[in-house]
């Protein structure tokens, strides 16, 4: 993630990264930990963990070729590429998520006293507080990585913590 | 025109049958699948109805669902892709309820606030692609408090007409209270928490800390089943957790199938799983694990054993503090980073959005219903959660349905078959002459 910001030949670049929606945001946002957060709150409403992995997969595939030989491929790949109007066509018969059909649906214009599913949500709790468990064994936590955030619960965790996950943005 | 089709549309089951029965006849994962040996989606199999109180989503049994992909037309509780659930449900009716849709009724559940939108492309499927003779609507906690009340006619819920259905799902949670037969709308809240989110969760944690399950929805849906109960005391359980050999009460194996000699994963010992029962019937388990101790020194040599052959072979991984702590997000969001309160809280604030003289008797009628529901203790705890928070004088009575995942099917079967039930239905003509929107007034949503 880095890399993206120093490296300015992956910036001019004018192909669209294929990358979740969600993960854009979080990489965009100067709030990393709460972007993140959210995008894993998102992720624990997938059917399938594997759809998104595909996708990176070709994305990398894309991503580490140079920029000539990637024209190159272009040329050669241009047979097979969709045309725009295909594309288009195919984004139309995708289904809408349920994000966009909400969004859609512009509930924020109803009169204050219409019901709505915007209203039903239970909202935040009032007293407790944020119990915090230790990502790596799952007991509680009382330490939180300085760099990324993520809650462990000893030096041990913090061992694994640093070896696997931190800086991922996978809670 | 008398047979009616009730079809309690479930993001996670599918459950279908004939208006009057006493259980539906078909029970589906609605979804299609594709395991990694097949190259077209299948549809599942029906799940018998026997199974359905130990495990919810058992799919066919001689099929290997190892990785298998899931393609679902329900995405956060409401209908996103009909042309999938055209599929679905055609399959349903032709091949599995052989019924003849045009000379039908269809009794249909749809969630609380579907999207307008939502509900014109569901008049389009019943009415257009299916050919329906006539069409109801209703929400599941309508249904739910319908049956309630009338299996147990002299209960306060049934003489009051006025009930709290908790219906914990598969996409999300609702506390709604009903009254007079109708859902108080103004008043139910969400938790954006359900059996789905429950099992990606524990996908999560047993892929970080064993080994990479997060493609196996289906096998882990069934460990959640098997091995997640709801802690009465979490900081004590956490010890216990923490404690190695045979201390350790909520140690437990799962193996994962291989493809050979079993396509169905299982739990190791399954003796060893229950053992977290004896421990909620005592206070204080200190003085009594010295006895059990005794008796078990002598399987510890064994269990090492085991050990080993976990690191050689790798396909099976071991729960601890996983079996309770992923059933506690339901009353705990706010551990996860959502932004929202318990079920507990969830509950309070659906009553306080109700009339004040309705407050004693929605908390006296609590009514359990939904897969989610099924873990062991859930019930104990969210009384042990919500008598802090309601006011002394009211009395809390939590009831759990007997079978909470057909809860509203059955109540929509007992709606089917009640004599005013034709007239409450919105015909084709109907619908051809005025639209979905008029047509709907008619369900007050």
């Amino acid at each position: 993630m880095d890399d993206d910001s120093t490296n300015p030949f992956r910036r001019m670049s004018s192909r669209t990264r294929k990358v979740a929606p969600k993960m854009v945001a979080a990489l965009a946002s100067s709030d990393n930990r709460t972007q993140a957060a959210l995008a894993r709150l998102e992720a624990l409403e997938n059917d399938n963990a594997g759809v998104e992995v595909v996708e990176n997969i070709d994305d990398e595939d894309a991503s580490l070729d140079d920029d000539d030989q990637a024209y190159i491929k272009r040329q050669s790949k241009g047979t097979k590429r969709k045309t725009r109007q295909a594309k288009a066509l195919e984004a139309k018969k995708a289904p809408k998520t349920f994000m966009e059909l909400l969004h859609e649906a512009n509930l924020e214009s109803l009169p204050p006293h219409v019901p709505s599913y915007l209203k039903a949500a239970v909202g935040p709790p009032s007293s407790t507080s944020r119990r915090h468990f230790c990502t790596v064994c799952g007991f509680a936590a009382s330490y939180t990585c300085i760099r990324c955030g993520i809650r462990f619960c000893s030096s041990r965790c913090q061992n694994i913590h640093n070896d696997t996950r931190c800086l991922k943005f996978v809670a | 025109m008398s047979n009616v089709v009730v079809l309690d549309n479930g993001g996670g089951l599918l459950k279908a049958g004939a208006g009057g029965d006493l259980d539906p006849s078909v029970i589906i994962p609605n979804c299609l699948y594709r395991p990694l040996s097949a190259k077209k989606w299948l549809h599942p199999s029906p799940i018998s109805i026997s199974t359905t109180a130990t495990a919810a989503t058992e799919p066919s049994s001689d099929l290997d669902l190892t990785s298998a992909s899931v393609r679902r037309p329900i995405d956060r509780g409401y209908l996103i892709n009909p042309d999938l659930q055209r599929d679905i449900w055609s399959h349903l009716f032709t091949s599995l309820l052989h019924v003849n849709p045009s000379n039908s009724s269809l009794l249909l559940t749809e969630p609380l606030f579907t999207l307008p939108s939502i509900q014109r492309a569901t008049d389009e499927l019943v009415f257009e692609d299916f050919n329906f003779a006539s069409l109801y609507v209703s929400d599941s906690p309508s249904l739910v408090h319908f049956y309630e009340a009338s299996r147990r006619p002299t209960s306060l819920l049934s003489r009051a007409q006025c009930s709290l259905v908790v219906d914990c799902g598969f996409s999300f949670t609702h506390a709604a209270p009903v009254f007079q037969n109708f859902t108080l709308n103004y008043a139910v809240k969400r938790i954006d928490l359900g059996g789905k989110a429950l099992t990606n969760y524990l996908k999560e944690l047993v892929s970080y800390r064993a080994l990479n399950v997060m493609d196996e929805t289906f096998i882990m849906d069934d460990v959640k089943e098997r091995l997640c109960f709801v802690s009465l005391n979490v900081p004590r359980d956490l010890q216990i957790a923490r404690k190695s050999g045979k201390e350790n009460f909520f140690r437990c194996t799962y193996v994962l199938p291989d493809g050979v000699s079993y396509t169905r994963g299982f739990v190791k010992n399954p003796d060893d799983a229950k053992r977290y029962l004896s421990l909620s019937d005592e206070k204080v388990s200190s003085p009594s694990l010295g006895v059990k101790k005794d008796v078990i020194e002598l399987d510890v040599s064994e269990k090492t054993e085991d050990k080993k052959r976990i690191d050689l072979t790798k396909n099976e991984f071991d729960l601890t503090n996983e079996r309770f702590l992923v059933p506690e997000m339901i009353f705990h969001p706010a551990d996860l980073g959502m932004n929202q309160a318990g079920l507990a809280e969830c509950i309070v604030r659906a009553v306080n959005s109700c009339h004040p003289h309705l407050h004693p008797v929605l908390y006296e009628s609590i009514v359990l219903t939904g897969g989610s529901t099924l873990f062991h203790n859930f019930a104990e705890r969210l009384e042990k959660e919500l008598r802090p928070l309601v006011p002394d004088e009211c009395q809390v009575k939590i009831t759990t349905q007997e079978d909470p995942i057909l809860g509203s099917w059955r109540g929509g079967s007992l709606l089917a078959s009640s004599p005013s039930f034709e007239a409450m239905c919105v015909t084709k003509a109907e619908y051809e002459e005025l639209g979905s929107a008029r047509c709907r007034k008619r369900f007050l949503h």
